[in-house]
């Protein structure tokens, strides 16, 4: 087993540990958790690529560092209307919010 | 005059960057913010207008201006004036917001502007990203705080999702071809989409361009957004919003999708699953916005035909669709903005004796309608017939029948909304609806558009074919 293997195994099971608990979980921090998770997945992707196959040595980096930035800002908006749920609803399951059908 | 080639976009940051600044200021005078968004919006048209012949290579080549991107964005553009004129009393949305609700809508736009103008997947996923935190504000910021937050949520999960699988899809990509700027992947990727692993990177990414069409894995948002939107944010996503997600997947799948004959048939399940769901849904509905939220996943469908042909006629097809579907669906709503003068939603049944309360506002729904069903004389059936003929072209004729019988059962229940508008009388008393000078030549010069871009859409094909002239 060499070195871009393990890293890309840890990718993978970052990003599907992600994919289920979306999938799965009901609360919503658990969900933006769980968006976190596919995101770091496929940053250690990038930088494990990087690292092992690609000739220009910036790209996966650069790359990693904007989707953390672009994380961040993510967490925010989402936590920022999750407190409004909050404040509305008094709970933080997305199945209590079951206000718009048709 | 190279400071041109970047016009558009630091005006529209400029103008996003003033609102913020009105909006820490903290006095909040609503006209005030809605004649200087006015004016903006206006001069920014131009600006786009004179912006359009400019074409380079930016930025080590991961910014990319030419004809296709300056089309958009002068549609784009277009569309901001359009739905800033609609905006002059956003009454869902507090008087305390107003600036914050201008700054979104011009950073939105300008997120666009990058968008179709990316040439590089980083410059893609980014503005990508920057457009939608806006939506994701914009929709939660209705005063009816229980529907706008639980749209605003719906929305963020399955954006943030979207994109995660986005993220992942590129990484595939670019550990098969080591680069992700649009050009060298359209080299490198030259006899590869045949491999699995190729084809899996390049259906993940597109799931982000899926989710800003609306179409079919990630449509399940649409329907609970529009409907808990205030009406002039849903007006402004179903209009404009819709324009860079068209732009920006033709310009991917132009340059990675040569040869994929794989990619063409997951793009052809996509499309039919997302017709036919998107009409077979919308029949039931009552809330108008509702039914116009799934006829938009519906038209994401018939977008995705003219995407999956792979050749120019179809995608200047997509490009002539655009325009159309920017008219079409910016009069629909212009109707829903103005019957719903209280900024509720509106439901069909209030619909009833509109050609008696306001007969200029049920000819505009009347002709938005038939045009978005795509009955001769209007752009709808032009755009539609565009279509069409560049999928037989290539020879997809049991996707065209399918796309007809949707075609066909999608007049229903147009047809159901129009029924109401004409023959249906109103229960209690009802007055007239006041609607002002300005707003009779908009709903006017709209359906004259809509029925002369149906009867004489030459100068248009011409301009959409020189569009998608420079893509790969």
């Amino acid at each position: 087993m060499n070195s871009l293997n393990v890293y890309l195994t840890i990718g993978a099971a970052l990003f599907s540990i992600g994919l289920l608990g979306v999938l799965q979980r009901r609360n919503l921090i658990g969900m933006l958790i769980a968006v976190e998770l596919m995101l770091n997945g496929a940053n250690v992707n990038f930088m494990a690529f990087n690292r092992f196959l690609a000739p220009d040595p910036t790209v996966g980096q650069i790359i990693t560092l904007f989707v953390m930035g672009l994380a961040a800002a993510e967490a925010a908006i989402g936590l920022s209307i999750i407190l409004a749920l909050f404040r509305r609803l008094h709970s933080i399951n997305i199945e209590r919010a079951q206000q718009l059908r048709g | 005059m190279r400071w041109m080639l970047l016009g558009p976009e630091v005006y529209t940051f400029l103008a996003a960057l003033g609102f913020l600044g009105i909006s820490l200021a903290g006095r909040p005078n609503s006209g005030r913010d809605h004649l200087a968004a006015l004016c903006l919006s206006g001069v920014g048209v131009l600006l786009a207008a004179s912006a359009l012949s400019e074409d380079a290579i930016l930025f080590s080549e991961v910014y990319r201006v030419d004809l296709f991107s300056q089309v958009f964005k002068l549609l784009l553009s277009v569309g901001l004036f359009l739905i800033v004129c609609i905006c002059g009393e956003v009454r869902e949305i507090r008087e305390e917001n107003r600036s914050d609700f201008f700054a979104l809508i011009f950073f939105c736009t300008l997120a666009m502007m990058l968008l179709v103008s990316g040439n590089h997947l980083l410059t893609l996923y980014l503005s990508l990203e920057l457009s939608s935190y806006s939506l994701y504000v914009l929709v939660s910021l209705r005063r009816a705080r229980d529907m706008g937050v639980e749209a605003g949520i719906k929305f963020f999960l399955v954006g943030i999702f979207a994109s995660a699988l986005m993220l992942f899809g590129m990484a595939v990509l670019y550990a098969m071809t080591r680069t992700m700027n649009l050009n060298a992947l359209n080299g490198a990727l030259h006899g590869m989409m045949g491999q699995p692993l190729v084809l899996l990177g390049v259906v993940l990414t597109l799931s982000g361009f899926l989710f800003k069409l609306a179409c079919f894995p990630f449509h399940l948002w649409v329907p609970d957004v529009y409907q808990g939107a205030a009406n002039e944010v849903t007006a402004y996503l179903a209009a404009v919003s819709k324009l860079a997600g068209m732009a920006a997947i033709l310009r991917f799948v132009a340059s990675v999708g040569q040869g994929g004959a794989d990619l063409v048939q997951v793009l052809l399940v996509f499309s039919v699953a997302s017709m036919t769901l998107g009409n077979l849904a919308a029949i039931t509905q009552q809330d108008l916005k509702r039914l116009l939220g799934y006829s938009t996943v519906a038209h994401a469908g018939y977008v995705l035909i003219g995407v999956l042909t792979l050749s120019a006629s179809g995608y200047a097809s997509v490009v002539f669709y655009a325009l159309a579907l920017l008219v079409m669906k910016f009069t629909a709503f212009l109707v829903v903005v103005k019957v719903a003068g209280n900024g509720t939603n509106l439901h069909i049944n209030q619909l009833a004796g509109l050609h008696r309360r306001s007969p200029v506002l049920a000819m505009a729904l009347m002709v938005s309608l038939f045009s978005l069903a795509g009955i001769p004389p209007t752009v709808g059936f032009t755009g539609k017939f565009l279509i069409f003929v560049a999928a037989m072209e290539k020879g997809h004729f049991a996707l065209v029948l399918i796309a007809m019988a949707n075609v066909l059962i999608s007049l229903y229940y147009y047809l159901l909304v129009i029924k109401a508008a004409y023959l249906l009388e109103p229960e209690g008393e009802t007055g007239p609806i006041a609607v002002s000078a300005p707003t009779k030549v908009l709903a006017t010069a709209l359906v004259g558009a809509m029925v002369l871009a149906g009867f004489y859409p030459y100068p248009f094909m011409e301009i959409a074919q020189a569009a998608v002239g420079v893509l790969p």
